[in-house]
């Protein structure tokens, strides 16, 4: 421990509150921010948890009338939605906020201001989302919202509403903060780090942001079209009308899955520090673990519809999805080999951490193994919707969620803080939530066999469901219990832990090179970084591992910030586009449709007269880049000027398009080629609205000066995003105007 | 599948096969025996794609094994071929234009991606598969599609290569390619391929295919799913291939090095 952080720590409790809290809220650190992240998934842990509480109350005896049928459905929607979005994601973000910076060498992310507006825009989605229960309906369509239920016929209050708004803005904030992560770790590593070399957290945790990138727009499609359907009248999703229901599932899905990876890979990153460190040993097999890692992103794509075979896919379709299903196992085995095999032979310390990071390895192959089964399609059918369902993604979740990052808590605790945390709370602890843990949950595998159902409100007496479920719900308060002595722990240790010091694990990664917790900066020197494990090499230099191994070399060349950050954007509002553009092309490819349709109601040549507007726009705009490059700001001027105008005459073109359209009373709620043709065109002219405005922001730098050479990457960035409207608009004009597909 | 008339023993295919295998043996020499595996491997496949149940049945009635002969030819054969070809004699040649052109990623790309796409819009797919002239066409552009596109990941030109990370991205994005056409064909309500639906009986199968399940729905299903699933698993493969290439570029130095103690339980 040193000085600075005792004095540091000392002078917090002498201020005041308010002179505390403004350097939290308006911080831009990401160590602060960080732990934001982590302060906020801990309150709604506390909530959600008190909602699973409740609901364990309400199910611990049969024929309960506890909580009203209407409370219940409310509860486990909103204990889903919580846990997911605003326990699990904060916290790997948290985590992930914390500590790549340090673990790369870097002094912040990539894009600091950022990093608040992530933070502050999903506090605020959480709020939204908590809100719904002051209109006196909370969200009760259950996590998934599953189309009908959740469109305006079968859910007419707001509930649904909020759900679906404070979704998306927490989506835009878990898209911009897995992108800022990403630019960091490419961009910002420290000479000496080539990707090779970087700690298997960081490798994971950048896969786990790719995933999110990838994963997040299929919600925000689906958010989009599903609040369209409730706020506009569209009937995306309501089959009465025309729509189409399972689309809701196959949407969700090809979120919902990856989402499943998007919290067991942090937890796999964590593990893959925690367990080396406490074997006294490098991790087994790094490359395995970290191929691996790629191949659980691509394949989480391709399995999303192993949670819909009760829908009826069809023989073909369902022999593949399952397949797939099996093939995904394989790469998370594999970790388990790794992390097995590097405990083996080891010196291994059961710390606290390393306890929680045993009982994780073990109940997460509990938890994957029950996945397995429910790959082959007739398990799923007999199990789908059981309390063995429940168990089986309690099993995966709460290990990867819970007992990972109870693990990181005591691992990183220390240099979050500078203090050590009781190790005897600690073994207290996990022992408390190991036996709550599986009393409650192992128990529903039992339960689901039996057939009882899920998210039905109370249950008959029928033999042993009265006792296993007592069982499930008397062991909730040893994980209540845990978690107290958890948060009894931090406080106590705040006020009088042990000093940590650097690095009181022996740990081998670079956030331990800096004092505990670090300085605004970070670092005030790095050692060399001549492999994965550089304070292993310098604290035993003549073991050092470069000297036994070798690794790829560092090239010192790093990707621009801004354009890295500008792919990845578009990356993800191409996939938000694609799905868009697939319910257009779904629901217009039947050729029963009443009403107006593309070739009756669309005006092609003149529409193509304004494409080729928007077109040139690209053009000019590369005539701007050029000119600024060449240090002629009037060249520069003049072509974004033509740019912005070329760009302003094509949303003309789209309003003219628009009156026309409704003047023949064609409006978003005429039929599904309306709806589809409306959606996807003013989600376009949004794109262009607003790149237009960023269009404009540079404009106005330019005639005031300003444009210093520092400025061209944030150009170039910007016409990536401007080409990529344009190309958008391509396939948009071929898909919907001319009718290809 | 042992009914002689699921095969086509009789095919023009074999003068492929033996122009593609003198042609080899005439230009490569020395032979390698890895290489002349590859090579061997390419010919089986377009040999077998042509005379086997998977050549006839594609030939106007499963759209399915239409998907499968589809693939080999792009994916497979291709891939083949490029591993076949000897990096130090291409090392030596002056760079002409077409290699030049295929250098550049995203041609490559296009053609790989471009002719799945291309050849699976409904009024050309049932053209190639009505017309000899025009099938033989798509057999012939598929090979030099899977060609181009393979170049930038196996070129026997060591320059010509994407660099591991940049190939990741490449068949990654390949991956999401024919994942949406795979999942369009799968789930779509239209009939992709409108030859397939109601097939000339010319072996007397049809009603034989029907009874094992194969009914035009579920034939355009397994179709869409085989566009779908296979590439990105060998897509994956390649990306995990790329991936331990891109962990040991240092490989040759690694024997040189000392071996590392056998690290005892004490130390700390």
């Amino acid at each position: 421990m040193t000085t600075q952080a005792i004095e540091s720590t000392a002078a917090l409790e002498t201020t005041l509150p308010r002179e505390r809290l403004l350097p939290w809220v308006a911080s831009v650190d990401h160590k602060q921010i960080g732990i934001m992240y982590m302060l906020l998934s801990v309150i709604f842990l506390i909530i959600g948890g008190l909602e699973a509480t409740l609901i364990r109350i309400q199910l611990a005896i049969p024929n309960n009338t506890f909580l009203s049928p209407e409370m219940f459905n409310q509860l486990f929607t909103m204990h889903g939605t919580t846990m997911v979005f605003l326990v699990g994601m904060p916290l790997v973000t948290g985590f992930a906020n914390y500590l790549i910076p340090l673990m790369i060498g870097a002094k912040d992310v990539a894009f600091p201001r950022l990093n608040a507006m992530s933070f502050w825009i999903l506090a605020f989605g959480g709020v939204l989302l908590y809100f719904s229960f002051l209109t006196g309906s909370a969200p009760n369509a259950g996590w998934f919202s599953y189309a009908p239920l959740s469109t305006k016929p079968y859910s007419s209050l707001l509930g649904v509403d909020y759900w679906i708004i404070g979704l998306a803005v927490m989506g835009v904030g878990s898209i911009a903060g897995a992108i800022n992560l990403i630019t960091t770790i490419l961009c910002l590593r420290a000479p000496g780090m080539s990707l090779q070399r970087v700690p298997l957290y960081v490798w994971i945790m950048l896969m786990q942001s790719l995933l999110v990138v990838l994963a997040i727009p299929p919600l925000n499609s689906a958010l989009a079209l599903l609040y369209i359907d409730r706020s506009l009248g569209a009937a995306f999703f309501e089959p009465a009308r025309g729509g189409n229901a399972v689309l809701w599932q196959h949407f969700f899905w090809l979120f919902g899955h990856p989402e499943v990876y998007v919290f067991a890979l942090p937890s796999f990153a964590v593990i893959s520090e925690v367990i080396p460190v406490f074997s006294r040993k490098p991790i087994y097999g790094y490359a395995f673990v970290a191929g691996s890692s790629v191949a659980i992103v691509l394949l989480s794509y391709g399995v999303w519809a192993h949670h819909m075979f009760a829908v009826g896919l069809g023989p073909a379709a369902e022999i593949f999805f399952a397949a797939m299903t099996l093939l995904i196992a394989i790469p998370t085995g594999i970790k388990i080999f790794n992390w097995t095999a590097t405990m083996w032979g080891g010196s291994i310390r059961l710390t606290t951490a390393m306890l929680f990071a045993i009982a994780f390895l073990i109940q997460f192959v509990i938890g994957g193994l029950t996945g397995v089964m429910f790959a082959s399609v007739p398990v799923d059918w007999q199990l789908t919707d059981t309390y063995f369902v429940v168990a089986h993604f309690h099993y995966v979740l709460i290990s990867c969620i819970v007992f990972a990052f109870f693990a990181a808590v005591y691992y990183w605790f220390p240099k979050m803080t500078g203090r050590m945390l009781s190790e005897r709370l600690g073994k207290l602890q996990f022992w408390l939530w190991l036996i709550g843990f599986n009393g409650t949950f192992f128990v529903q595998h039992l339960l689901g066999l039996m057939g009882m159902p899920r998210r039905v409100y109370t249950y008959a007496d029928l033999p042993g469901w009265g006792l296993l479920n007592a069982v499930s719900s008397a062991s909730v308060v040893f994980m209540i219990a845990g978690t107290l002595v958890l948060l009894w722990n931090i406080i106590r240790s705040l006020q009088h832990g042990s000093p940590a010091g650097n690095n009181p694990w022996n740990a081998y990664t670079l956030e331990w090179a800096t004092t505990s917790p670090p300085p605004p900066e970070n670092f005030s020197s790095l050692p060399e970084i001549k492999s994965r494990r550089p304070l292993w090499d310098l604290d035993n230099p003549e073991l050092a591992d470069w000297k036994f191994s070798s690794t790829p070399e560092d090239t010192l060349s790093r990707p621009t910030k801004a354009k890295t950050f500008a792919w990845l954007f578009v990356v993800s509002e191409a996939i938000f586009f694609v799905l868009l553009l697939a319910s257009y092309v779904i629901f217009n490819s039947q050729t029963d449709q009443q009403g107006p349709t593309a070739t009756t109601a669309l005006n092609v040549p003149r529409t193509a007269a304004f494409t080729v507007f928007l077109l040139a726009s690209s053009a000019t705009f590369w005539l701007a880049e050029q000119g600024l490059r060449a240090g002629s700001r009037i060249r520069f001027l003049t072509s974004l000027g033509v740019t912005i105008i070329l760009g302003v005459i094509f949303l003309a073109g789209q309003a003219i398009e628009y009156k026309g359209l409704l003047a023949n009373n064609i409006t978003i709620d005429r039929n599904l080629f309306a709806s589809t043709f409306f959606t996807v065109t003013s989600f376009h002219a949004l794109h262009v609205f607003g790149g237009l405005v960023a269009l404009s922001i540079f404009w106005i730098f330019g005639q005031q000066k300003i444009l210093t050479p520092r400025w061209h990457a944030p150009v170039q960035a910007v016409g990536i995003y401007w080409h990529f409207v344009d190309v958008v608009w391509i396939v948009v004009f071929s898909i919907i105007y001319l009718g290809v597909l | 599948m042992l009914r002689a008339e699921l095969w086509n023993l009789n095919s023009p295919v074999w003068i492929v096969a033996a122009v593609m295998m003198i042609n080899y043996m005439l230009l490569f020499r020395p032979i390698n025996v890895k290489r002349m595996l590859a090579i061997l491997s390419a010919i089986a496949l377009i040999v077998l794609v042509f005379i086997s149940p998977v050549g006839v049945l594609a030939d106007g009635y499963l759209f399915s094994a239409h998907m499968v002969q589809h693939l080999v030819l792009l994916l497979l054969v291709p891939l083949l071929i490029l591993i076949s070809l000897p990096s130090e004699r291409f090392q030596r040649l002056r760079t002409s234009g077409i290699l030049r052109g295929n250098a550049t990623p995203i041609i490559g790309w296009i053609c790989g991606i471009g002719a799945m796409w291309l050849w699976h819009i409904p009024s050309l797919c049932s053209a190639a598969t009505e017309s000899t002239g025009i099938g033989l066409l798509r057999d012939a552009s598929l090979v030099a599609a899977g060609l181009a596109f393979w170049w930038p990941v196996f070129s026997p030109r060591q320059e010509q290569r994407l660099d591991p990370l940049a190939g990741i991205v490449y068949l990654f994005s390949a991956c999401l390619g024919c994942t949406l056409l795979g999942v369009y064909i799968t789930f779509t309500t239209i009939s992709v391929c409108p030859a397939f639906t109601n097939p000339t009986d010319r072996i007397n199968i049809v009603g034989h295919l029907y009874d094992l399940g194969l009914t035009p729905t579920v034939d355009q299903h397994l179709g869409g799913l085989l566009m779908w699933v296979p590439p990105c698993m060998l897509y994956l493969s390649v990306i995990l291939f790329l991936l331990s290439r891109w962990y040991s570029t240092m490989d040759d130095r690694l024997s040189l090095l000392p071996q590392r103690p056998v690290q005892a339980g004490s130390q700390l």
